[in-house]
């Protein structure tokens, strides 16, 4: 679904991520962890060109990004759902245009669009909070708009950047239930940056370890919930577990 | 009414008309030329979405001149421009340019300001559900920003009634005029009072108002 194909990209001569290659698969939750530092949100941001690499090519469904014209990219970006940390909601509109937002680039009808809207916000279960604004939302509450302003346009791709790590405990279930459902009710595919295990393990079919800007590998979560792994690798993870992480 | 203002109630009305003249032209100078150039500005420093070292640059140190001038030298220094546009340097009319350009200087600072004021990631959503950037300033900028702008906007009309008030100097008249002419000079320090007196409730009325508008369109 999304290709990474040795890509690099340098903030002011740091080196972020190293000819990293990685690919997404069709319907797959794939997770990737790692420190502060490591490069997994500017690897995430590469995947939809929110930062273009220095070298190396992006491919989505097979089209290279870095190639198309400006006005196709935005249209494969209408294909791309994406969530962040800090949800970034305009809050000078309500929840309802908050959500209509990406339906009015699309330009899609005006009846079409009010019908949209109230799917995805009867999805993530805030249909009674269209009109509110952002302010008077909890954490949790902004993330499901958030979740319901990136799935409007019908995106085959989520990418979650660190979704739950403003959020407390409870609200993060909360918010990896709705993930889970984005991904097997609608059949999206999920990626998901975060510096949590827990996050990880309850919601990925892979995960990819990143480290230094690189990849230190990629492996499949058994539905038992234990990584089948190296000896390294579990090391790495349960440092992560505990809140450290090499480089904390 | 005091016999001092009914003396001269003809003159005192053509001021203030003159003083809104001067200040209307000023605003809309602000608003449809201002407000572009300060998007331009914010769009164009590095890291944003029109990044171009050249253009943030050369608008920079453009905006950065003419609000050095001390006005009193932009409005001599800027005749022969004034001239070669409206065919004269003197009078309300030919005041209004060097106001308008001062106004579009002062505005599209305080718009740069209001807009780096957005959050980033606001930005990066917009984009990144495939906005264009015209779609990015129009339905995101503008929207999380307008009461910064509003507020600016009531910051730069407080100051582009205090600049209307020299434009004696080249016949543009006004209150500000009046005041020098008919209270400071014919020595009716009563006069000139009521003049400011006039000017402080017009200050007042359009903070308040701006003050208000931007409240209710603040939701952050």
């Amino acid at each position: 679904m999304i290709t990474l194909r040795t890509v690099s990209k340098t903030f002011s001569e740091q080196p972020v991520v190293k000819a990293v290659s990685l690919s997404i698969d069709p319907g797959e939750v794939h997770g990737i962890i790692g420190a502060s530092g490591a490069g997994k949100s500017t690897l995430l941001r590469l995947m939809n060109l929110l930062e273009r690499p220095d070298a190396g090519e992006v491919e989505f469904d097979g089209q290279p990004l870095m190639r198309l014209p400006e006005r196709r990219l935005r249209h494969v970006r209408q294909e791309i759902g994406m969530i962040f940390q800090h949800f970034h909601l305009v809050s000078n509109k309500t929840v309802e245009q908050n959500v209509d937002a990406p339906l009015r680039i699309a330009r899609v009808s005006k009846k079409e669009r009010s019908v949209r809207v109230n799917e995805c916000l009867r999805f993530v279960g805030l249909e009674s909070f269209a009109g509110k604004y952002p302010a008077e939302l909890s954490g949790g509450q902004k993330q499901r708009v958030a979740i319901a302003r990136a799935l409007a346009n019908g995106p085959r791709v989520l990418l979650c950047d660190e979704p739950t790590s403003s959020l407390d405990p409870g609200t993060t279930s909360e918010i990896l239930r709705v993930l889970q459902e984005v991904n097997r009710t609608l059949g999206v595919t999920v990626v998901l940056v975060s510096h949590e295990m827990d996050v990880i393990k309850s919601l990925c079919d892979r995960v990819t370890v990143m480290e230094d800007g690189e990849i230190r590998e990629t492996v499949r979560i058994e539905p038992a919930g234990i990584p089948s792994i190296d000896s390294d690798a579990i090391w790495f993870l349960t440092q992560l577990t505990e809140g450290g992480g090499p480089h904390a | 009414m005091p016999d001092v203002l009914l003396q001269y109630e003809e003159e005192i009305k053509l001021a203030i008309l003159q003083t809104f003249a001067m200040v209307g032209v000023s605003v809309l100078a602000a608003i449809l030329l201002g407000l572009p150039l300060g998007t331009l500005l914010f769009l164009s420093r590095k890291g944003q979405l029109l990044a171009n070292g050249f253009v943030f640059s050369s608008l920079n140190l453009l905006v950065n001149t003419i609000r050095s001038f001390p006005f009193l030298l932009l409005v001599v220094f800027l005749i022969p421009f004034t001239r070669l546009l409206l065919g004269t340097a003197i009078g309300t009319a030919a005041a209004t340019v060097p106001l308008a350009i001062i106004a579009i200087a002062h505005y599209s600072r305080l718009v740069e300001q209001s807009l780096l004021d957005v959050p980033r990631g606001v930005i990066e959503a917009a984009v990144s559900m495939g906005a264009s950037t015209r779609e990015v300033v129009l339905k995101f900028l503008f929207v999380e920003a307008r009461s910064g702008l509003v507020l600016g906007l009531t910051t730069s009309i407080v100051s582009f009634i205090s600049y209307s008030t020299i434009m004696g100097v080249v016949g543009g008249g006004g209150i500000g005029d009046f005041a020098i002419r008919y209270g400071y000079q014919q020595f009716q320090t009563e006069l000139m009072m009521y003049m400011i007196l006039i000017m402080v409730v017009l200050v007042q009325l359009i903070q308040f108002a701006g003050t208000t508008l931007a409240r209710v369109l603040d939701k952050r």
